[in-house]
């Protein structure tokens, strides 16, 4: 019953439930933590794939990934902190200050 | 039979903490979704044989990036005016939901046209420490240095963001 298939369902449920997240909300930490969801849906088919072809090399690129979303997480984490001290908010549409000249 | 009730109980957990992160309104309760969610791929990781990455998973990802996030939360003291109230919450997921589904059949019907193979746990050692290692050092040495390189430039370029700014001097003196 556990066939290819149905991991590929899962790690593909879990990626849309990241990119429906990055869509419809706006709270900044749940964009994050969305992000971090597509990598993890992604990473689950390619260690499903090496699996599959009894072959190493998805496995570590899945380790190149977890490293990637680590350091990530250290620069995407302090840029938050960096927007709640300037605008006391983690609304995504206050953060404007690339526009020009629009409240400033 | 116990594997296929272990997988379904695995991918059911995380479906559901994937969900909890994505509809609930405050973000502590969003990160404790994320933390089933990461568990539950660590279980389906060591289902498919992959000890070493299971480890890295539990270790990485539920240890150290969802204690960063969680000690963000507690440290920013977020209250409930900080929240950004979003009306429109549900029908942009239905929207997202109605996007996704294309890609969705698209992806299932590619790989399932696939030729079956069992799945289930080996007697090998595949995915132990030990070819895994072996693996990384002989084939991707240069991308293993590269990701230190880019761990050591995260790690300079958070404090130098984080860091609190001097004040300046007029500021100062009006104080």
């Amino acid at each position: 019953m556990i066939s290819l298939t149905s991991y590929a369902f899962v790690s593909m449920i879990l990626f849309s439930i990241g990119v429906i997240g990055v869509i419809a909300r706006r709270n900044i930490f749940v964009i994050y933590m969305s992000i971090e969801l597509m990598l993890n849906g992604i990473t689950l088919f390619f260690v499903t794939f090496a699996r599959y072809h009894f072959n190493l090399d998805a496995q570590i690129i899945s380790i190149l990934v977890i490293a990637i979303a680590a350091a990530e997480a250290a620069i995407f984490l302090s840029v938050i902190i960096l927007l709640f001290r300037s605008k006391k908010s983690l609304d995504t549409d206050v953060f404007n200050t690339l526009t020009q000249g629009e409240n400033s | 039979m116990m594997a296929d009730i272990i997988f379904l109980a695995l991918s059911a957990f995380a479906i559901a903490g994937a969900i909890a992160m994505l509809t609930n309104k405050s973000p502590i309760y969003s990160a404790l979704g994320l933390l089933i969610t990461m568990l539950s791929i660590g279980g389906l990781f060591a289902l498919l044989s992959a000890s070493f990455l299971f480890m890295v998973q539990i270790i990485v990802y539920a240890g150290a990036i969802m204690t960063l996030i969680l000690f963000i939360l507690m440290f920013l003291n977020i209250k409930e005016e900080d929240l950004p109230n979003e009306p429109k919450k549900y029908p942009l997921i239905g929207l997202g939901l109605i996007l996704m589904i294309p890609l969705n059949i698209l992806v299932l019907k590619a790989v399932s046209n696939l030729p079956s193979k069992d799945l289930n746990i080996t007697n090998s050692d595949f995915g132990d420490i030990k070819p895994v290692g072996i693996a990384l050092y002989n084939n991707w040495l240069i991308s293993f240095e590269l990701i230190s390189i880019l761990l050591l430039v995260a790690l300079v370029g958070s404090i130098v963001l984080a860091k609190r700014r001097k004040p300046k001097e007029k500021r100062g003196e009006q104080q």
